[in-house]
């Protein structure tokens, strides 16, 4: 049973990383010890009303805390609801659903894990590289962001720390390979052996929809991270709906229960 | 006063309920996706997710948008259908000491009283909830609540499908609920509850499209609650049956307004989607506030509202 207190949080701070990024972290109860990558929160200010709804938001990191838990979101400042949590302080508090959501899945003999994220798409990724970086059989990650320009190219230190290599790309070409995350990642898909690796995307959607369209007809292991408005987060709703391609014709399925990691390959682009 | 708890036992067309609170039908699915944040047997009732005669795969999405003070929903009532329902949903229901009310629709009249029907006799269920705020497909979409006679036509349908207490579900897009509610309870509903959500669009001014798939939506949310709450107090004083009050209830003052206004009992919706241990929050907000008022019984506060 979820008690009072694991539906409360505090900032523990609120950091301003690159121009509307930012970066939480907060004290959370202990059932978040149990979060995987993949999964995410519902956040919002305590006792303000605005805005309204939670926002979903990936976890970034984990670690115990005290009793608890102590996790970290890194996100953008893109509409109503995230500009008013950018603005809040350390010690503040926060309502928190979680952790909610499924996970990232490992196929069985995965050699290889490719991470490729567009822009704040690398928050759940770090999560993942940290959790690869931990495994005992030793998985090679390799992990590709890409990103408007230097200064959005965010939790690369973090990969890097997981002993991951890192290849990054930049719209205006101030770092790494100019141009999009999912042109390098053409480039190098035929260097990894498909049938021992897996890839795990998040970004925006027409990065996304880029992968699909990349993947689709090679034989390997491909897993996305799908975001959707929600209300509750937790399956009751039906809010958060989807399109996937089942072998019954295209299906709904609730990004908040059903996913957020989904195939790839089951996506119905909007 | 006697020593001990208050009293918060109300009963609505044949219904006890231990307390006046329900969850809102759409907002608490078919119960077991809250059950790890309340205990199911502390509340009066669950009203399930509308059931139609067949399974209802809902509308496209965007179905949902966040509004200020609330939220627009254009789920476009997906549901199991009847038969998964009574199959695969209501046994886990049973388990727990806690009304079952199901909430049902049709896009025809004799579809309400096939739906009606299916669900009379069944075990774990004790009442139905009607909604009347969709459109009647034979007659041209016209929603089938904003018309008095064709309100009263379903109720009257419902009625004689089953045995189990009969509550419609009022839609507040009329010019006047009260004819609404006059109509039904004449047809022979045991009570009614309203209110349903309010018609609502919101826009994305970049793209220039509208937020939701389907255009038009259903608010609700805080920002509802003067106009519910309004629609309560005179249907209240319009018919004699019990009425349910929904409409942005957060907290257990507004559920207190609604029992003061005239509601016999409440439902809380979209408010499970923020906060979800809110319905024990209310009630023990009621009780609370019965004992902070020397009050042994809940029902010494229903349509008490002073007013001269």
């Amino acid at each position: 049973m979820f008690t009072k207190d694991d539906l409360k949080a505090e900032i523990l701070s609120n950091v301003e990383v690159a121009p509307s990024h930012y970066l939480m972290a907060l004290a959370v109860s202990r059932v978040f010890r149990d979060a995987r990558p993949g999964q995410f929160v519902m956040l919002r200010p305590a006792g303000r009303g605005v805005p309204f709804l939670g926002r979903p938001l990936g976890i970034y990191s984990l670690a115990d805390h005290g009793d608890g838990a102590r996790i970290e979101i890194l996100y953008r400042a893109a509409g109503r609801g995230t500009q008013v949590i950018s603005t809040l302080c350390e010690g503040e508090r926060m309502e928190i659903l979680g952790p909610l959501g499924n996970r990232f899945e490992f196929p069985p003999g995965m050699d290889t894990a490719v991470l490729v994220a567009g822009g704040i798409g690398i928050a759940p990724l770090v999560f993942l590289a940290r959790q690869l970086s931990c495994r005992s059989e030793g998985v090679r990650v390799v992990v590709y962001l890409g990103a408007r320009d230097a200064e959005t190219l965010l939790g690369v230190d973090r990969v890097k720390v997981c002993s991951a290599e890192v290849r990054l790309c930049t719209d205006d070409g101030s770092m790494g390979y100019r141009g999009p995350v999912t042109d390098l990642f053409r480039e190098d898909l035929g260097s990894f052996d498909a049938a021992k690796t897996a890839v795990f995307v998040c970004g925006p959607n027409p990065m996304l929809r880029r992968m699909s369209e990349i993947v689709a007809d090679r034989p390997i292991f491909c897993q996305v991270l799908m975001e959707e408005r929600m209300a509750c987060g937790m399956g009751a709703c039906l809010g958060c709906t989807i399109e996937v391609q089942t072998r019954k014709g295209v299906q709904y399925r609730q990004v908040c229960t059903d996913g957020p990691v989904f195939d790839i390959r089951e996506i119905v682009w909007r | 006063m006697s020593s001990g708890r208050p009293n918060t036992t109300v009963k609505i067309g044949g219904l006890v309920l231990k307390n006046p609170v329900m969850t809102a039908s759409g907002t608490f699915g078919y119960g077991e996706e809250y059950s790890s944040y309340v205990d199911l047997n502390r509340l009066g009732a669950v009203v399930v997710k509308g059931i139609s005669l067949e399974p209802r795969r809902g509308n496209p999405p965007p179905r949902i948008m966040e509004t200020t003070g609330g939220m627009l929903n254009a789920i476009g009532l997906q549901n199991v259908g009847v038969k998964a329902f009574i199959a695969d949903k209501l046994p886990w229901l049973r388990q727990f000491d806690t009304k079952v009310i199901v909430n049902i629709f049709g896009e025809t009249l004799e579809e309400y009283g096939r739906v009606a029907a299916a669900l009379t006799g069944v075990r774990g269920i004790h009442a139905l909830e009607v909604n009347i705020s969709c459109p009647n497909v034979q007659k041209g979409g016209h929603v089938f609540g904003c018309d008095p006679d064709v309100s009263g036509d379903v109720t009257r349908v419902v009625r004689s499908a089953t045995d189990l207490p009969v509550i419609v579900k009022l839609s507040p897009n009329v010019s006047d609920i009260t004819e609404i509610a006059r109509a039904c309870e004449a047809a022979g509903a045991d009570a009614l509850s309203l209110i349903n959500t309010l018609l609502g669009m919101s826009i994305d001014v970049e793209r220039r499209i509208p937020h939701l798939r389907n255009v038009t939506g259903g608010l609700s949310g805080p920002v509802v609650k003067p106009v519910a709450l309004r629609m309560v107090w005179n249907t209240a004083k319009a018919v004699s049956i019990p009425v349910v009050g929904i409409g942005g209830i957060m907290e257990a003052g507004d559920a207190l307004e609604f029992l003061i206004a005239g509601a016999k009992a409440v439902q809380v919706g979209t408010a499970n989607f923020v906060n979800p241990h809110v319905t024990m929050e209310i009630i023990d907000g009621i009780e609370e506030y019965l004992l902070r008022h020397g009050m042994g019984d809940v029902n010494e506060l229903i349509g008490s509202l002073k007013t001269d």
